[in-house]
């Protein structure tokens, strides 16, 4: 620690350079990260707010919840047990005076069910009957105020806003909550069909009817439209910018040990053996990626602090973190590059004559 | 007790016809309290000769005995321990580290040599005797050639090694700095009881030396 310590002082401008790239990388990582962290909670917000674990949906829906349909009958089975709770999804666009047009989806729901008592407001209180509606949060940001009327696609008819609620949002698509009454309107639907699917506090649903079939909540995100290809190419721009990081800090490591090997050489013959020299060069790898990542988190905070709300950005710490160690241990992967010639320096080179 | 003994040194490197015999039966003693010169041309085998003795580099065959120790039987850790304790090292290049003042090179040696260095009052008699006692905060690239060149001595002779091994110590010096450090390294082996070996090509540093070898092609002959 010592020689790293004091090599860095001694060459500021060098050193300041490798701690910017490192910040500059850590700072895209954790953009990123939080990118990925926020559009992925504004897929499933609404799904993860309902503590559910299970769904039960047709089985040629192929875990698509807008593509399962489900009869009034199969609903009613169902729901007679109070950890299960119907929803019925479609998509509507929202229109009100003052306010931005605003695509959303809209999810019925039974009030004397879980989902709509487990429900929290941030404003307003709970719909409870067919002219009332409960909007996501987002929508305040777009004009939409508490007690106004609202039209949901051309509809004649108005519906007024009783209520907001906190992440409600589901594949990126802010909800609009109403009753399944509502959905069989703007779906079109007869009174012989009662929602799009089933979903449980259970792990599954059990069910002898052979058109339908029990998923975890799990399978069912993973399926969401665009869920997983967004989420694995978050996972390999996060994997690349690691692995290129490792790449950098090794690169520099290693020329700027390739420079210093008269030193070392020196150091060597006068009987410093190699291992002091391998942990200052794995120290200086450690120091110069403490820092970077100190001024990348802070970077990250500054940027988080002035982006605006309609960002979908999400700050974990301890995601954060994960990433941060992550970036540490590549570092000190990428410090063992030059090790390898700093183990091989010959002392007798700096004699000659 | 002789602090270095060398016996049928020989030394040949590369293989077939590019084979090179650099040092031929080599026979050396060198001894507590002496300066020793060995003088030769370019590729007469000096800095061979010095690895060797130093322990930095194993002949192809012959013995080499450092304070009564077969170094060739030690492992590279061993050698490492033994190099840091017994000899100190004045190289022509790259002497100090460049990214630490002179006061640190010497906080170096103290952190990987804990004890038997010079106590804080012998080392400032010493910078003072080097007449560098002024230069402690600085680097190396805010020195002269000849400043550089005594704290090289003094960082050498830090650890109270028993043997100096030094290479071409005043190449970089005017006359006044050859007779300074000649002066220097003939009172360290007479009044410290320390065996310093110079290679050079520096004749300038004949006078203080008590015995003289001539290395060329590979054979070592003593003419003082």
């Amino acid at each position: 620690m010592f020689l790293a310590l004091k090599e860095i002082k001694h060459e500021k401008l060098r050193y300041s350079m490798i701690i910017a790239m490192i910040v500059l990388i850590s700072y895209l990582i954790f953009i990123l990260t939080s990118l990925a962290l926020g559009l992925a909670h504004e897929n499933t917000a609404a799904i993860e707010s309902w503590n559910a674990k299970s769904a039960l949906l047709n089985k040629s829906s192929d875990l698509n919840l807008r593509q399962s349909l489900l009869t009034q009958a199969q609903v009613d089975k169902f729901t007679n047990n109070k950890n299960n709770a119907v929803i019925a999804e479609t998509t509507v666009v929202t229109t009100a005076k003052n306010a931005k047009k605003t695509s959303a989806t809209l999810v019925g729901i039974n009030k004397n069910e879980f989902i709509a008592q487990n429900m929290k407001l941030s404003a307003g209180k709970k719909a409870t009957n067919n002219d009332e509606i409960v909007l996501d949060d987002s929508f305040k940001n777009n004009g939409y105020k508490l007690n106004q009327k609202i039209r949901l696609n051309d509809s004649d008819k108005k519906y007024r806003i009783v209520g907001f609620t906190k992440n409600a949002k589901l594949n990126i698509s802010p909800i609009v909550y109403t009753s399944v009454d509502n959905w069989r309107t703007f779906r079109g639907m007869a009174q012989s069909f009662g929602g799009s699917a089933i979903v449980s506090k259970a792990s599954s649903i059990k069910n002898n009817d052979k058109t339908l079939k029990s998923y975890p909540i799990s399978q069912i995100i993973e399926k969401l439209p665009g869920y997983s290809a967004q989420n694995s190419t978050f996972v390999f721009m996060i994997g690349f910018l690691m692995i290129i990081s490792l790449i950098i800090i090794g690169v520099f490591l290693y020329i700027i040990t390739i420079q210093k090997l008269g030193n070392y050489a020196v150091l060597r013959a006068q009987g410093i053996s190699a291992n002091v020299l391998v942990k200052a060069t794995i120290s200086e790898s450690f120091i110069l990626t403490v820092s970077g990542l100190l001024i990348g988190i802070i970077l990250t905070a500054l940027t988080a602090l002035a982006l605006p709300a309609a960002v979908p950005m999400t700050f974990d710490i301890p995601l954060m973190s994960a990433v941060s160690v992550g970036l540490l241990v590549m570092s000190m992967l990428g410090s063992l590059i030059p090790t390898r010639v700093v183990l091989k320096v010959d002392p007798v080179s700096v004699i000659g004559g | 007790m002789e602090t270095i003994k060398l016996t049928n040194i020989n030394k040949f490197f590369g293989e077939d016809i590019a084979r090179v015999h650099v040092l031929r039966d080599l026979n050396f003693t060198a001894n507590p309290g002496e300066l020793i010169l060995i003088l030769g041309p370019s590729g007469s085998g000096k800095s061979t000769f010095l690895t060797i003795a130093g322990g930095l580099q194993t002949p192809s065959s012959g013995s080499v005995m450092i304070n009564n120790q077969e170094i060739m039987n030690l492992s590279q850790k061993q050698k490492d321990k033994f190099r840091l304790n017994e000899i100190g090292f004045v190289l022509q290049a790259y002497n100090l580290v460049p990214y630490l003042t002179v006061k640190e090179q010497f906080q170096l040696v103290d952190r990987v040599k804990k004890t038997g260095n010079l106590s804080e009052e012998k080392l400032n008699e010493m910078l003072q005797t080097l007449e560098i006692s002024n230069l402690k905060d600085k680097y190396p690239d805010q020195l002269s050639g000849g400043q550089k060149q005594r704290v090289a001595i003094a960082r050498a002779l830090y650890t109270n090694p028993s043997i100096v091994l030094a290479d071409e110590p005043t190449a970089a010096l005017d006359s006044a700095r050859v007779k300074e450090v000649g002066n220097l390294l003939s009172n360290l082996s007479h009044q410290q009881n320390k065996t310093i070996i110079v290679v050079t090509h520096d004749i300038r540093l004949e006078e203080f030396a008590d015995h003289i070898y001539h290395l060329d092609d590979g054979f070592l002959k003593k003419t003082k």
